[in-house]
């Protein structure tokens, strides 16, 4: 008697103070010692330990389903972290019999919401692939993180206690985290976000994704200068600016590659001296980029050179204002005749020149859509409407191949990127190497090997010079074009780095994985600065705002996510593609995200409109969907490649598929 | 338990030369087999991934082997897709067709041809965000808008009718096609030919064309718009659609809306044949008779079919503007509808049309002798017309008519003969001659014709207005006065209502007669059957 006073004191205590997984342990541990002294009922119960699990399974998943509407989603929401644990713990006690039985009995309840996870599961067959598989070890190191509300967590608890089957409470237990908020149950609308994988390194990401971030843009980019008001310059007397050019310009030209910042101040003045010759036309201002805080840049930037400047701000000056009301024109490149076997495509900034890397490990440069591209810009930015037929005349007609043929690479070519001015080519393959090539000479210049495995993904900087790739090693590296071995190693991701991206300010890389995180690593020092968790399967594309406050990633299931860099959290999912986006790209001021994908659509969606929403109303994270303009669907061609132009003109390209 | 029975790692083994593998070890190992070879699918689903596509092939598989450092399997690197047979008694067991490959015949076949090179083609996606119709892009608007584009079309101008259809994908064998080829060939080059009357046969019999029907009717429809100077082709159309509409096996309800334009433009257009010679009355009267049997078989299904096929023709017939010919089509095609549509549509208007006839058939009036030739033929058609409605009228008292004739025809009969007999007895003989039947009557027209039109330039003048008001007129008043009192003399014992009813058709039969004899002259006495004609006169 006296005893069970105390045990109910201490359970009263044990939930006025909240304690509520101490409390069912402590249950548990009296239920245990009790039916281990008084019957042996129990004891038969343990022994048959396989058929307790699927009982017990059976049971909860019953009484969740039959639970009242308003709790339900709640509820059903537990089944699968017990669900999972219950069958790799009875392949861990080596039922794998029983493990297969139970598996698929109740595989359909979650077939829609974790296919890839129950595919990866399901080949578990002996104690040993629990350890090899990543996917369970990571079930089995981390917990579940389920959200709900009061009355349905003692809803649950009620239910365990009084069907008194601890293999379920000790499911739970173990791998389950509850985060219980008061008041009603949230609408079932949002299910998916809330059940969430964390890992012990949970706060290990916490604390990562506090790491200061300068997000902004470089103070000393030509956008900048372009802004600057007139009135500034002016101050400067002209020709003492004249003499300084004449210095900088022979300076300029003797100084190596790697020049470092004591240039820049005569860089400056040279610049303003162009902006002072621009005159009064020069567009006043893009909101966006005048709100991003400047940054410095931590690596030394590679210089560039006058005509090519020049040739920038001229672009900068004709580009084409895009918003929700003024959508992009948009100038298609299609590979045809390709049997299948283009990998990837690549475009020139100024759409001149389009690469194509292929699975018989050659690389084809197509020249002639250098004139094409040519007529193609004049026309479209003369306001000519059509210049279809100008374009159906090929180079063919002179005899010569349209294309100039790269070899170099042993395997397939995986991915292939210009330089931002298109004097190089880069290109990443199954052979494990990064080739850079001279779209000039158009021969071999380096041959970059440091990977060990195949590598996915390479992309220039937006400065060029440096470089980045990732690769099956499950690493990232940085390089800069003069040296053969990487300058940095990313390390961190659990599977294949599929996709890299930098950042505006040069000073930060993006990487996807197949572990359905994006990482953030800071190119200085290495390490990664943000981990984004939110994508359902394997992401395979990513993209920069151009003032760096906003990344957009793309998975397999046709699910983009815009993520804001300085919280870490995702802004807005966007729904709509139906395959694999595999290309995204910003509008250049940052107000379009287009967005294209194996369902041979290209997509344009609204940035500003979304982000602008997210901002007032931040906490109701499901109400504020990007929001999407336009879709617009190709003949049977997916999209593999999208480029903004600097004067805002989109190039597409992609191979087209004789099926379907 | 996994998906590798052990038995598979038990032939496989034994393949590989390992003869006594323990049942323990292939059970060991199978589960680990099934694990391994899901690793390689995944790893080969991810360089499907990077190779941009949505379709696993045997390249990837490969690749994904070498991932993992392990021999790739060589001899699968074909481009086509894999062929998988079932294997016989398993359900799901499959193996993949590797047929022997003759070397010979490998070396004597001609090379193939060499693929294409890559290329690369520009074009404009979007321009401002608006896709331009061109060929490069998919046809977007076909597919999104149709409902708004028939609704707009509809409400701003509902003459011009805008017909959106909808890609549909329509699988047609190839047989079929070929047929259809074969068909509308024939119809189109050799329509004289015995074996375009073998292909209108087979199109009447054969059960298996149903899918080829939209194609004939949408074949049939543009054809006819295209080559209405080319008498032989409407003709050979014509019969393509008898015949189709003779098959009992096709169900050619929903096209009918696109053939009766095709028909009717065959009965009423102004213009049928390039010569002067070609026979385009007989096109139109062979299309006036297809509508009716259409009107007749379908017009239970589709209620306002028939009236609105006679409002098309009643306008042709009474628009004086429209040509001769295209009065003759109406005429036929009303008459065709039955004498019942003839005598509530045409008899009302027979008098005044006659009055505008009238001066197209006399030399005096119209010089031109084509035109009159086409009055004349006009008036015939009004005349057999006529003539059918009164003979239906008559055709239902046969019993009641019967025994009272041998006397009034000999009291009237010389009234009746003499006076035509005088004036034109040539054309009475040919008159008199033909059997009563839709055909021939027709027929017996074409062979008057002629006649008519030399004893009308003798004494054209004369004829009708003598004719009608002199003696025609005594005649009828006389003929309808000795009915009445035929009637009223022999008929008055079984005065049941049923014969009160008929008595007084027959009356309004007798006033028919009347005023048709009034307009026509004694060519409706033809009509008559000798019997009642007796009766009558």
């Amino acid at each position: 008697m006296e005893e069970e006073e105390i045990q109910k004191a201490v359970a009263a205590y044990l939930r006025k103070k909240g304690f509520t997984n101490t409390e069912l342990a402590l249950q548990e541990e009296q239920n245990r010692v009790s039916f281990s002294s008084n019957s042996d009922h129990s004891v038969s119960r343990l022994e048959n330990g396989p058929v307790r699990y699927s009982d017990g399974y059976s049971k909860l998943r019953l009484w969740a389903y039959s639970s009242l509407d308003l709790y339900k989603h709640e509820l059903l929401r537990v089944l699968f972290p017990v669900y999972i644990h219950c069958f790799m713990d009875l392949v861990a006690g080596g039922h794998v019999h029983e493990a297969r039985n139970f598996f698929h009995t109740f595989r359909e309840d979650h077939e829609s919401m974790h296919l890839r996870d129950l595919q990866k599961l399901e080949g578990i067959l002996s104690p040993l692939h629990l350890e090899e598989i990543e996917l369970s070890r990571s079930f089995r190191q981390n917990k579940f993180k389920i959200k709900m509300c009061e009355y349905s967590y003692d809803l649950l608890l009620q239910y365990l206690q009084k069907t008194q089957s601890f293999t379920m409470r000790g499911v739970i237990n173990e791998h389950i985290d509850f985060e219980v908020s008061p008041g009603q149950p949230t609408s079932s609308s949002g299910d998916a976000d809330f059940v969430t994988i964390e890992g012990r390194n949970n706060d290990l990401v916490r604390q990562i994704n506090q790491k200061e971030i300068h997000w902004g843009v470089l103070e000393d980019s030509l956008e900048q200068h372009l802004e600057r008001p007139v009135s500034d310059s002016e101050k400067a007397e002209s020709a003492n600016k004249e003499l300084v050019l004449i210095s900088v310009n022979s300076l300029i030209q003797k100084r190596p590659l790697d020049g470092g910042k004591q240039g820049i101040p005569v860089k400056m003045v040279k610049k303003d001296k162009l902006v002072n010759m621009v005159g009064k036309n020069v567009r006043s201002e893009t909101s966006a980029v005048s709100v991003a805080p400047r940054v410095k840049p931590e690596l030394t930037l590679p210089t560039t050179l006058v005509e090519v400047e020049q040739a920038i701000l001229e672009d900068l000056r004709s580009r084409v204002q895009l918003n929700s009301l003024a959508l992009p024109s948009i100038s298609f490149y299609t590979f045809v005749n390709t049997c299948n076997r283009l990998n990837c495509s690549s475009i020139s900034q100024d759409g001149s020149l389009v690469a194509g890397g292929f699975s018989d490990s050659s690389l084809k440069v197509v020249w002639d859509i250098s004139k094409i591209g040519q007529l193609v810009k004049t026309s479209s930015l003369h306001g000519e409407k059509e210049s279809a037929k100008n374009e159906n005349l090929p180079a063919t007609e002179e005899g010569k191949k349209p294309y100039t043929l790269f070899h170099g690479h042993s395997g397939p070519v995986y991915s292939a990127t210009f330089s931002p001015f298109g004097e190089f080519l880069l290109s990443s393959s199954s052979d494990s190497t990064i080739r850079l090539w001279s779209t000039k000479l158009n021969t071999n210049l380096v041959c970059y090997k440091g990977h060990n495995y195949p590598v996915w993904d390479v992309q220039f900087s937006p400065v060029g010079h440096y470089f980045a790739s990732s690769s099956h090693d499950r690493t990232a590296r940085i390089w800069s074009m003069e040296r053969i071995q990487p300058l940095r190693i990313m390390a961190g991701h659990l599977s294949d780095v599929d996709c890299v991206q930098w950042h505006a300010n040069c000073n930060y890389i993006a990487t996807g994985s197949s572990d359905k995180t994006v990482r953030l690593w800071d190119v200085q020092s290495g390490e990664c600065v943000r981990i984004f968790i939110g994508h359902r399967s394997m992401i395979l594309s990513l993209a920069m705002s151009p003032d760096g406050r906003y990344m957009a990633s793309g998975d397999e299931d046709g699910t983009i996510m815009m993520w804001d860099l300085s919280s870490g959290r995702c802004v807005s999912p966007l729904v709509g593609h139906s395959s694999c986006v595999w290309t995204l790209a910003f509008s250049c001021e940052g107000t379009l995200l287009a967005s294209g994908s194996a369902d041979c659509t290209i997509k344009l969606w609204d940035v500003t409109a979304s982000t602008r929403a997210s901002r007032m109303e931040s906490k109701s994270s499901s109400s504020n969907r990007l929001r999407l303009l336009k879709a617009l669907p190709t003949k049977s061609t997916p999209v593999y490649t999208l480029q903004f132009s600097r004067r805002n003109l989109l190039f597409a390209a992609g191979a087209l598929s004789k099926c379907s | 338990m996994s998906i590798v029975p052990k038995e598979t790692i038990e032939v496989i083994a034994q393949s590989i030369g390992i003869a006594n593998l323990s049942p323990d070890v292939a059970l060991a190992l199978a589960p680990d087999v099934e694990y391994r070879l899901r690793e390689i699918m995944q790893e080969a689903i991810k360089c499907m991934r990077h190779s941009k596509r949505t379709i696993l092939t045997a390249d990837d598989v490969d690749s994904a082997l070498s991932l993992r450092n392990i021999e790739p399997l060589y001899g699968f690197a074909s481009g086509d897709p894999l062929r998988f047979k079932r294997a016989v008694g398993h359900k799901d067991l499959f193996y993949i067709d590797d047929r022997d490959v003759d070397f010979k015949e490998v070396i004597d076949a001609p090379l193939p041809k060499a693929p294409l090179d890559t290329a690369v083609v520009a074009h404009w996606l979007a321009i401002e965000g608006v896709q331009p119709a061109i060929p490069e892009n998919s046809p977007v608007e076909a597919i999104v808008a149709p409902s708004e584009n028939k609704k707009s079309d509809n409400s701003k101008d509902d003459g011009l009718h805008v017909d959106l259809k909808l890609p549909v994908k329509h699988v047609l064998s190839r047989e079929l096609q070929l047929y259809f080829d074969k068909i509308t060939e024939l119809t189109v080059t050799r329509p004289e030919s015995i074996l375009f009357k073998e292909a209108l046969l087979s199109l009447a019999a054969d059960s298996g064309i149903h899918p080829l029907v939209p194609y004939f009717s949408y074949f049939i429809a543009d054809e006819v718009a295209r080559s209405l100077h080319d008498l032989p082709i409407l003709f050979a159309l014509m019969r393509v659609v008898r015949s189709l509409l003779h098959n009992p096996h096709i169900h050619i309800e929903p096209y009918l809306h696109q053939l009766m334009p095709s028909i009717i433009t065959c009965v009423v257009a102004k213009r049928l044949g390039s010569r002067i010679a070609d026979s385009h009355w007989e096109l139109r009267d062979f299309s006036a008779n297809l509508a009716a049997s259409v009107c007749r078989r379908y017009g239970h299904v589709y209620h306002n079919l028939q009236s609105r096929l006679t409002k098309t023709l009643i306008n042709a017939f009474l628009d004086p503007s429209k040509a001769l010919t295209q009065h003759y089509g109406a005429i036929q095609g009303l008459a065709a509808l039955g004498p019942g549509v003839v005598r509530l549509l045409v008899l009302p208007n027979l008098e005044p049309y006659l009055q505008l006839l009238e001066p197209e058939m006399q030399l005096e009036k119209q010089k031109n002798e084509m035109k009159r030739k086409e009055a004349w033929r006009v008036y015939g058609a009004l005349l057999c017309a006529a003539g059918k409605c009164l003979y239906d009228r008559l055709k239902l008292f046969p019993g009641l008519l019967s025994p009272p004739k041998h006397k009034v025809w000999r009291s009237n009969g010389k009234v009746a003969t003499s006076t035509p007999n005088k004036r034109k007895p040539s054309a009475i003989h040919s008159m008199q001659q033909p059997p009563f039947k839709k055909m021939a009557v027709d027929g017996a027209i074409g062979t008057m014709q002629p006649i008519a039109m030399t004893t009308g330039s003798q004494g054209a003048e004369d004829r009708f207005p003598t004719q009608s008001s002199g003696t025609g007129m005594g005649q009828s008043s006389a003929a309808g006065q000795v009915s009445v009192e035929a009637f009223g003399g022999r008929r008055t014992p079984p005065g049941s209502a049923v014969l009160a009813q008929a008595w007084k058709e027959d009356l309004d039969a007798g006033h028919l007669l009347a005023s048709l004899y009034q307009l026509f002259g004694e060519g409706v006495l033809s009509f008559i059957q000798p019997v009642e004609m007796s009766f009558f006169i």
